[in-house]
């Protein structure tokens, strides 16, 4: 019923735990409906380091092993996925620069990230969904500069990222070959933030447009070299998925305890509605589902940190996942009957929290063309 | 400034606790265990005072070998050094008992360390036997001056200003140091630990000290040396459920209840 962790990083568990149990789970209510961003809750977060679990020990992190970290994030998306997509998207843009970045930019970008406690990664643009290779953007090099011009859409804290991990076209000739990657820093002249987005679900995260208007950068912002931009933007994909996959887990963990919690209590026909076989045969579906997802996204991250290959893993395991939130939130909802489709109770959230888990970061259209160029190579 | 802060590792207060029918006693063996909640406002308060003014904190508890967890969350929170009282001899001992221990392991860690503690923190109470004795006891040991219920202090000329809740309000308590205050909720909460100080206290030394390590008379403490003897225990009395009154207008409701409770022969 867990991921298989050092024993001795259960305290961290322990205290993540406690801090999202009572700190985020229900102080997010209030956000879900406001849709503003819970800046004193990510402050106090950042205050306990949840946002540099993925810097590596040598940049000023933990060193904590892939599995503890992902079980730790699991634990912040139980208490809101919204939140947990944060600090995994933080992690995202972060993983751009470990992938393909120098030494330099590394510490850098370390440094930026335990400051402000944010980073933001910008593939997408509106005419740039799954076909991330259709980037308009652009990056002019002049002198020891780049000029960045475009429009990044569905940018996952934005307004709030210390830094931005971007791709332009330095080569429109070249396709996917004429894509790079730069680092563009916070207050960058010419960056610029749109209106935030009204989403459907993950509501405590922020997401808006981020606009590039003569944007000029240093070139030692490009990230490896010049063209290598898709390339990377995939690797670093194929290594953020599975950290989407343990946000997904956490709302069908989240589903689970709500289930149990109030099977127990619900009493209809003069019992409760958990003595009834087939409401606990619905549980026990969601708990084999969700426990394998759980335990695909450890192998996935486990496959990482063995340095095996891993990307199929990774598609499988963000995709296995989003669908495990999306079945385990739906009946979830059933459980409850007609009070788990009111907003006064906690399960309708978690539905429309679980439907992005199918969508960004590769929808799960996209994950199965991973899956499938991996067997078919 | 030297301060020591005095924990309990006691059962988690938030969970319903029974009885256990063979023994009489309470059932702890699935409870979870955490530090006393005023040990923990206390440990705060230390820390927020060692932030701004300076100075080193030690934490000590009188307990059995998993209260050093305890110690160790206490490390990620603020506190330098921890010790564990860990002697069987200390086993089952009545407030004074532990008030005892406490002032033999002050004496010997000021004597390990070199220095004299300024400041004895103590939670105003436990959440477990809620006697509120240890902290009264342990200055009257030590004869040093007390100050109970206290929601914050300061440094003072020759001491400190404390600032001690009453049930009208509070008083504003200067006293010298050294002495002993036990610490009530203040308007704060204790901080979590950071990922880090969790794992930087994962490798703090937590030295055992045990009755003959400070010079303890065993006779004191202990189940032998309580003062205090306990007859029985009691589950308190579950509550009745109440009854709800919900006339046409405030006036009615009001003189129904009276009646009810007249004829209850409530006055």
């Amino acid at each position: 019923m867990a991921y298989a962790i050092p024993e001795e990083n259960y305290d961290l568990l322990e205290t993540v735990r406690e801090f999202a149990q009572k700190e985020i789970k229900e102080q997010c209510k209030e956000y879900d409906v406001s849709g503003e961003f819970p800046k004193e809750i990510y402050d106090a977060a950042i205050e306990m380091g949840l946002h540099t679990l993925e810097i590596p020990e040598e940049y000023g992190g933990m060193g904590l092993d892939k599995v503890t970290v992902a079980a730790l994030i699991e634990q912040i998306g139980i208490a809101d996925a919204g939140f947990g997509t944060t600090f995994a998207a933080t992690g995202l843009a972060y993983k751009a620069v470990l992938a393909a970045g120098n030494e330099e930019q590394k510490q850098r970008c370390a440094d930026i990230l335990t400051e402000t406690g944010f980073a933001a990664f910008c593939l997408t643009e509106p005419m740039a969904g799954s076909d991330a290779a259709n980037s308009k953007t652009t990056a002019v090099k002049d002198g020891d500069e780049y000029i960045l011009n475009g429009r990044k859409c569905f940018i996952t804290n934005a307004g709030v990222a210390g830094f931005y991990v971007v791709t332009a076209m330095t080569d429109k000739t070249k396709g996917t070959k004429g894509m790079s990657a730069f680092i563009v820093e916070d207050g960058t002249p010419g960056l610029s933030v749109g209106n935030h987005e009204n989403k459907m679900g993950i509501r405590c995260s922020t997401t808006a447009d981020v606009v590039f208007e003569d944007c000029r950068i240093p070139a030692s912002n490009l990230i490896g070299e010049e063209g290598q931009g898709y390339k990377i933007a995939m690797i670093t994909l194929d290594m953020a998925r599975p950290y989407m996959g343990c946000v997904a887990v956490g709302i069908a963990q989240r589903a689970i305890d709500e289930a149990i919690a109030y099977m127990k209590e619900r009493v209809q026909f003069g019992k409760p509605i958990a003595a009834n076989q087939g409401l606990q045969f619905k549980l026990a579906d969601m708990q084999i589902k969700c426990e394998t997802a759980r335990q695909m996204v450890a192998h996935a991250v486990s496959l990482q940190e063995t340095d095996k290959k891993y990307s199929m893993e990774s598609s499988i395991a963000k995709a296995y996942a989003g669908d495990v939130a999306m079945e385990c939130a739906s009946e979830a909802i059933q459980i409850f009957g007609g009070y788990g489709f009111s907003r006064e109770y906690p399960v309708e959230k978690l539905l429309r929290d679980a439907k992005i888990f199918q969508i960004f970061e590769g929808t799960n259209e996209i994950q199965k063309i991973v899956i499938a160029n991996n067997l078919l190579r | 400034m030297e301060i020591l802060v005095c924990v309990k590792q006691v059962p988690d207060d938030s969970v319903e606790i029974t009885l256990d029918k063979s023994t009489g006693m309470p059932a702890l063996d699935k409870v979870a265990v955490i530090t006393n909640a005023f040990d923990g406002y206390a440990l705060e308060m230390a820390t927020r005072f060692k932030e701004a003014h300076g100075g080193n904190i030690t934490v000590v508890s009188v307990g059995p070998e998993k209260a050093r967890d305890t110690l160790r969350n206490c490390c990620s929170v603020g506190a330098n050094a921890a010790y564990l009282v860990n002697d069987a001899a200390c086993e089952n001992s009545d407030t004074y008992g532990t008030a005892y221990a406490l002032s033999k392991a002050v004496a010997k860690i000021e004597a390990e360390k070199g220095v004299k503690f300024d400041i004895i923190f103590c939670g105003k109470e436990t959440t477990d036997y809620t006697s509120s004795q240890v902290g009264p006891m342990l200055a009257e040991i030590m004869d040093i001056p007390q100050v109970t219920n206290i929601i914050a202090l300061d440094p003072a000329e020759g001491g400190l200003s404390v600032k001690q809740e009453t049930e009208e309000g509070y008083n504003m308590v200067d006293v010298a140091t050294p002495c002993v205050v036990t610490v009530t909720k203040p308007s704060y909460d204790p901080r979590y630990p950071t990922m880090k100080s969790k794992m930087a206290a994962r490798k703090v030394q937590i030295p055992d000290i045990t009755a003959a390590d400070m010079g303890a008379d065993a006779s004191l403490m202990g189940e032998a040396g309580a003062k205090c003897k306990v007859v029985k225990v009691f589950e308190p009395a579950k509550k009745e459920a109440g009854v709800k009154i919900k006339e046409e207008t405030v006036e009615e409701t009001v003189a129904k209840a009276v009646a009810m409770m007249s004829d209850a022969k409530v006055f």
